[in-house]
């Protein structure tokens, strides 16, 4: 092909241009790969020289190179659309399936039938073209098929009526639905992929280019893994999913992610992970600057000079040089506002319970967990350091912990463990951690502790803001606030719905740090 | 005649000569935006774009990055006056200024004879208005400029002028000890927000070594005559028209002795009318019917308002109208309109289309959207090469724009059935997912009540 | 009034509609149409969700249900996806197995094809009362384990059943053959007045009450035993 990029260049400008503008970076062309005509690359698209070269035997490249393009502009404009999505139909076909490679097959054609028939639905495309010239495989043979009946077009694929007829009635172009397309659609497919596998079909390549997570790029990745922390119920589903994937987060991450505690060579604590990304979704915002009063009076406004009034503001501009009643006027002065001085925020212990009595975050979603990393994300927000002590019976070696420190993973890890003992602290524990600045304490257990009076007693000879988040209600409660109630510096929520937790965390927090004003 | 032909492309070419040599000689930075395919400053082209457009702009950075200085150049340049006379008619923001510093104060001498004659400030009668740091400006202040500011109408005592041609930059630092904060009339008021960034350190070592420029934009003798024309105690609009000659005359100099094409009036008339008669095409439109749905939107409340709070759980939570507090004012759609045939007019393109609105929606909403703290905090600590707000406002215009490129189909679709059902047919109006789809049906007399 | 739409005159209204659309569009109908003949049969059946099973009842129910299907266009892909609703409820806001497993049997019975296969395998609930009246020139296939009265008043057809069938397997069934890989529980053809029932795997009991037919467990004869002796 002479002058292939400026071709690319002209072709994309077409492709661009009917899809409005998507913001993907030019295209590039691959002349490595030959067997698959695409790869999605961090948004970069890169077509392969020789899948066009071959097609071009028998039609126009420029339309063949069309036609790829749309195929690849469609799954970042519709599906999968971002990484949470991509998951979620990865978690819904793997239910049905059963098979890692089987459920990534099945969700990678699911996602190529989707944005394939978007594409042919709103836009003229050469996709179709391309496809009646590809080479197939029993898969694409069965979606070729597929796509014969539903686009009403002829690919010239014979065979496959039954699958062709059973896919045909799913509803790929309704967005909400596709929790239960999938399923369908992989129900559906399984003995096509059961085929495939026996004859080795699986580890081809799919000739439109597989879906691995390198197509997004790093905050895409991190914004997905939190939404999709979101959406699911347990930490487990989360963490079976994020383990199926583990190798391929690991390679689209970047290398230094730190935050995540991702890097080659290090594996995920997906459990850990889940919490992370959770927090996430309950942010607060960095404090800004209080207003408060300069301690200089500015001239406000002019006012009727009076008799009897003092004469050093009178403004005589205003008053066109006469001193009179009606006519002179002088200033008004008031304090200005401005911008104070910026308060520093104060470190954190997060005092947490993990007795047998506080649910095990690994197998649930605990509510205690979640509100503590509100709490710690909070913090570090704000540019404070966290201190964690993680206790069940500290007296017997159940406790965990953790200095101040500003390392996010540390800290979760710390909040994370679960030791399922008795409960009961050691002050002496907590007293290690206290620091000249007063650190504030924050508190989430359901107070069943055994040595809650020594804990009383503690709070009660200390300045520290405290805050105790508690689940449930239970006589050792009622003690807690009897005692703490004459305490300014100490606030207490109940906890009767485990949903309050991440608000009521937040919303004591937002009280400490000002309001915000605006710019 | 000559005026139609040199519309013909002269002009534009004209202001690309200014541009250009503003950013070879005068104001050094990087680009950071990109429309079709070719990269801007955006603090440059955009205040280029406003100062043709009679617009107001909101420039923020940090003290020194050359806030002030690009607002003068790009003034002088287009408007013709030497930065002396600038500078004269600036106003500095600082809490001691006073309504006769600012806008006209009695000639004294005629007040002792009891007759009221007001001597109005540079600034005032000036068509560049360069308001330094003006969020040091007491909030009374900035709402006594506000009229002004806006209609290009200033009052004093009993008497008034308008100015007929009138743009605006502000500049303000980040906040600090001694900032308040810009009303928010005033700031919805700004066409456009954007930074001054610093240059980088090979850029700066630049401008280290060449020193302060803008030389070439002095002219001791052409201000002095200025300043004298402007002090005269005739009619505004007299002095106006003599203003303009000595415009025309640094024109002249510029062309002569620095070979820098200037406009005069007439041509940035001409230049506005070329702009005005820039249709937007269909996808533009529907676009930005889409971002204005969703910045105004609310479902249970019937508007967007700052003193009510989106319900749990609604239906419209991944719209952006769920992560603002306020309202979008009507000046929004005006600024995004003006600025956005601006830049199509600039680049050479016959419609305004969805990449012009893309490069420019940030710049008009940074200042007027207020986030809510929850999606302020997903933000704010993102990488990013942008303020906040500007950053924001990018993301939420890139968020909405995949949402139009998905839809955009459906949505024309909408908005095509309902100007049939406006004209009497009786067609059934699309129902969608989408806000725009629910005030449609608002549009054509339907109740639409939450369910 | 100003109309604010004008500009968007000029833009045809007509939209390209893809195959794809139509074939949804048309499932979707009849699917809502059996599902609300559901709805509507269960209405009229059930008082106070409680269903007993009782013979008049079922024949009643199957009356109903057939009538309720009588002009509804539908293949075999309509009975599975509505199987599947059943199974999820999206749609459906209460599944009772009996009148649910006879409102199937109805669509079976009626459908054009004359072999039809069903995977219950992947559903969480049991589906009873299936196979019911299957008639002769009909095949049943049930992909997994199945519930109680399968097969019930079976009329000539050919009922297999791959996986185990729950009590009263075969009740009164008239004539025809049904053939279960796995294991079938009590009662097993119970009130059956012909037909045979083949039972791979373990018969828990056999119905006390049989006017004819005959059961058989591995292939050998287990129902009734005296004619074991004339064979």
């Amino acid at each position: 092909m002479e002058d292939k990029e400026k071709t690319l260049g002209e072709i994309w400008k077409d492709v661009r241009r009917k899809h409005l503008f998507p913001e993907l970076p030019h295209p590039i062309w691959d002349e490595q790969e030959e067997r698959v005509a695409l790869d999605i690359k961090e948004k970069r698209i890169s077509i392969s020289e020789s899948f066009v070269q071959e097609l071009s035997q028998f039609m126009d490249p420029a339309r063949a190179i069309s036609g790829l393009l749309d195929h690849a502009v469609s799954h970042y404009l519709h599906c999968p659309w971002d990484l949470s999505t991509h998951l979620r139909l990865y978690r819904e076909a793997k239910k049905v399936l059963k098979d890692k490679q089987m459920a990534q097959k099945a969700t990678g054609y699911f996602m190529d039938v989707v944005a394939d028939t978007m594409c042919i639905s709103q836009k003229e495309s050469h996709l179709p073209e391309v496809y009646r010239h590809i080479r197939r495989g029993i898969m694409d043979e069965a979606l070729h098929a597929l796509y014969q009946k539903i686009w009403g077009v002829d690919l010239g694929v014979k065979g496959y009526e039954e699958v062709a007829r059973k896919l045909s009635r799913l509803p790929y172009l309704d967005r909400r639905k596709w929790t239960d397309t999938i399923k369908k659609f992989a129900k559906i497919v399984q003995s096509l992929l059961e085929v495939e596998e026996k004859f080795g079909g699986l580890n081809r390549p799919n000739p439109m280019g597989e879906h691995s997570l390198q197509q997004y790029s790093s905050d895409e990745i991190n914004e997905g893994l939190k939404q999709f922390a979101k959406e699911v119920e347990t930490p487990g589903e989360f963490k079976e999913i994020v383990e199926d994937l583990q190798e391929e987060l690991l390679e689209a991450m970047e290398p230094n992610e730190r935050g995540m505690g991702l890097g080659p060579g290090r594996s995920l604590d997906a459990d850990v992970l889940y919490y992370m990304k959770l927090a996430e979704n309950y942010s607060l915002p960095v404090r800004k600057m209080p207003l408060e009063k300069s301690g200089a009076l500015y001239p406000y406004q002019h006012v009727p000079w009076e008799v009897g009034m003092p004469f050093r503001d009178i403004d005589p501009w205003t008053s066109f040089g006469k001193i009179m009643p009606g006519i002179t006027q002088m200033w008004q002065r008031r304090e200005g506002e401005m911008f104070g001085r910026e308060e520093a925020t104060p470190d954190c212990i997060v005092l947490i319970d993990s007795s047998g009595s506080m649910t095990n975050p690994r197998q649930s979603l605990s509510y205690a967990v979640l509100g503590a990393a509100c709490a710690c994300d909070a913090y570090l927000r704000n540019d404070a350091q966290v201190a964690v002590y993680n206790f069940s019976d500290a007296k017997a070696g159940g406790s965990q912990i953790l200095p101040f420190t500003r390392h996010r993973m540390a800290i979760y890890k710390t909040l994370c463990h679960y030791f399922g003992g008795g409960t009961k602290l050691l002050i002496e524990d907590i007293e290690s951690l206290q620091t000249r600045n007063n650190p504030d304490i924050f508190l989430i257990t359901d107070m069943q502790i055994t040595n809650l009076e020594t804990l009383i007693q503690y709070f009660n000879e200390k300045n520290n803001r405290v805050t105790a988040v508690h689940i449930g209600d239970n006589e050792h409660v009622r003690t807690f606030r009897k005692s703490m109630a004459l305490r300014k510096n100490v606030a207490i929520f109940s906890v009767e719905k485990k949903e309050d937790i991440p608000k009521i965390v937040l919303g004591r927090i937002k009280e400490y740090f000002h309001a915000a004003s605006r710019f | 005649m000559r005026m139609a032909s040199q519309s013909n492309g002269a002009l534009r070419e004209a202001v690309h000569e200014i541009h250009d040599y503003i950013q070879e000689n005068l104001y050094l930075n990087r680009p950071d935006m990109t429309v079709n395919g070719k990269k801007y400053n955006s603090a440059l082209l955009l205040c280029l774009i406003s100062g043709l457009r009679k617009g107001k702009t909101l420039i923020i950075g940090e003290p020194g990055l050359g806030k002030t200085t690009s607002a003068e150049y790009v003034c002088s340049l287009l408007y013709r006056f030497p930065l002396g006379t600038i500078w004269g008619s600036e106003v500095a923001g600082h809490p001691e200024q006073t309504e006769e510093k600012i806008i006209g104060r009695p000639d004294l001498g005629k007040l002792n004879l009891g007759e009221e004659v007001v001597v109005w400030s540079h600034f005032a009668m000036l068509p560049v208005k360069i308001v330094d740091e003006i969020n040091r400006l007491p909030e009374t202040k900035q709402s006594m400029i506000l009229d002004g500011v806006d209609r290009g109408n200033w009052e004093y005592l009993n008497d008034a002028i308008i100015n007929k041609e009138y743009c605006l930059f502000a500049t303000a630092n980040y906040q600090d000890r001694g900032t308040n904060t810009i009303i928010a009339p005033l700031v919805d008021r700004f066409d456009l927000m954007v930074e001054s960034k610093h240059p980088g350190a090979n850029l700066a070592y630049l401008i280290g070594m060449r020193g302060a420029g803008g030389a070439v934009l002095r002219h001791e003798e052409l201000e002095a005559e200025f300043h004298r024309v402007l002090s005269q105690r005739t009619s505004y609009e007299a002095r106006m028209e003599a203003v303009e000659s000595l415009c025309d005359r640094f024109g002249e100099i510029l062309k002569n002795e620095a070979n820098i094409t200037t406009l005069s009036r007439a041509q940035r008339e001409i230049i506005r009318a070329e702009m005005d008669n820039i249709p937007f095409d269909l996808d533009a439109n529907a676009f930005l019917r889409m971002v204005l749905c969703e910045l105004s939107f609310c479902h249970r409340f019937g508007q967007k308002r700052s003193n009510e709070t989106c319900e749990e759980g609604c239906h419209f939570t991944g719209y952006t109208c769920n992560g603002i507090r306020n309202c979008i004012s009507n000046r929004f759609p005006i600024s995004a309109r003006n600025m956005a045939q601006g830049l199509a007019w600039f680049v050479g393109d016959k419609e305004v289309g969805i990449e012009h609105l893309k490069a420019i929606l940030p710049y008009t909403l940074a200042h007027r959207i207020q986030w809510k703290d929850e999606v302020i905090a997903q933000h704010e600590k993102e990488p990013r090469s942008d303020p906040l707000p500007i950053y924001m406002a990018k993301q939420c215009v890139k968020v909405m724009h995949r949402r139009y490129m998905e839809q955009g189909g459906q949505i024309k679709n909408a908005l095509a059935v309902a100007c049939r059902v406006a004209e009497g047919e009786s067609l059934e109006p699309i129902k969608g997912d989408h806000p725009i789809f629910w005030e449609i049906r608002k549009d054509l007399g339907e109740e639409v009540l939450e369910q | 009034m100003r109309n604010p739409f004008k500009e968007f005159g000029c833009l045809s209204v007509e939209k390209k509609e893809l195959p794809l659309e139509r074939i949804v569009r048309a499932r979707e109908e009849v699917m809502g149409q059996m599902i609300h003949g559901y709805l509507k049969l269960v209405e009229e059946e059930v008082k106070d969700l409680v269903w007993l099973v009782e013979h008049s009842r079922v024949v009643k129910a199957y009356s109903a249900a057939v009538k309720s299907i009588r002009d509804l266009q539908y293949d075999v892909d309509d009975i599975e996806e509505f199987c599947g609703e059943l199974d999820s409820s999206n749609k459906i806001p209460y599944m009772i197995s009996g009148p649910a497993g006879i409102y199937v049997s109805a669509l079976i019975n009626h459908a054009k094809e004359d072999r039809i296969v069903l995977r219950l395998r992947d559903y969480q609930r049991t589906f009873h009362f299936l196979g019911y009246r299957l008639p002769e020139g009909k095949t049943l296939i049930l992909q997994g384990d199945v519930g109680d009265f399968v097969g019930a008043g079976l009329s000539g057809g050919r009922l297999v059943v791959e996986g185990s069938v729950g009590n009263w397997c075969g009740a009164g069934m008239m004539k025809g053959e049904i053939q279960i890989t796995e294991n079938s529980g009590q009662n097993t053809g119970e009130w059956m007045r012909g037909g045979e029932i083949h039972v791979e795997g373990r018969i828990r009991s056999v119905g006390k009450t049989l006017f004819g037919g005959r059961i058989f467990q591995r292939g050998k004869l287990v129902m009734p035993q005296d004619l074991e002796l004339d064979i």
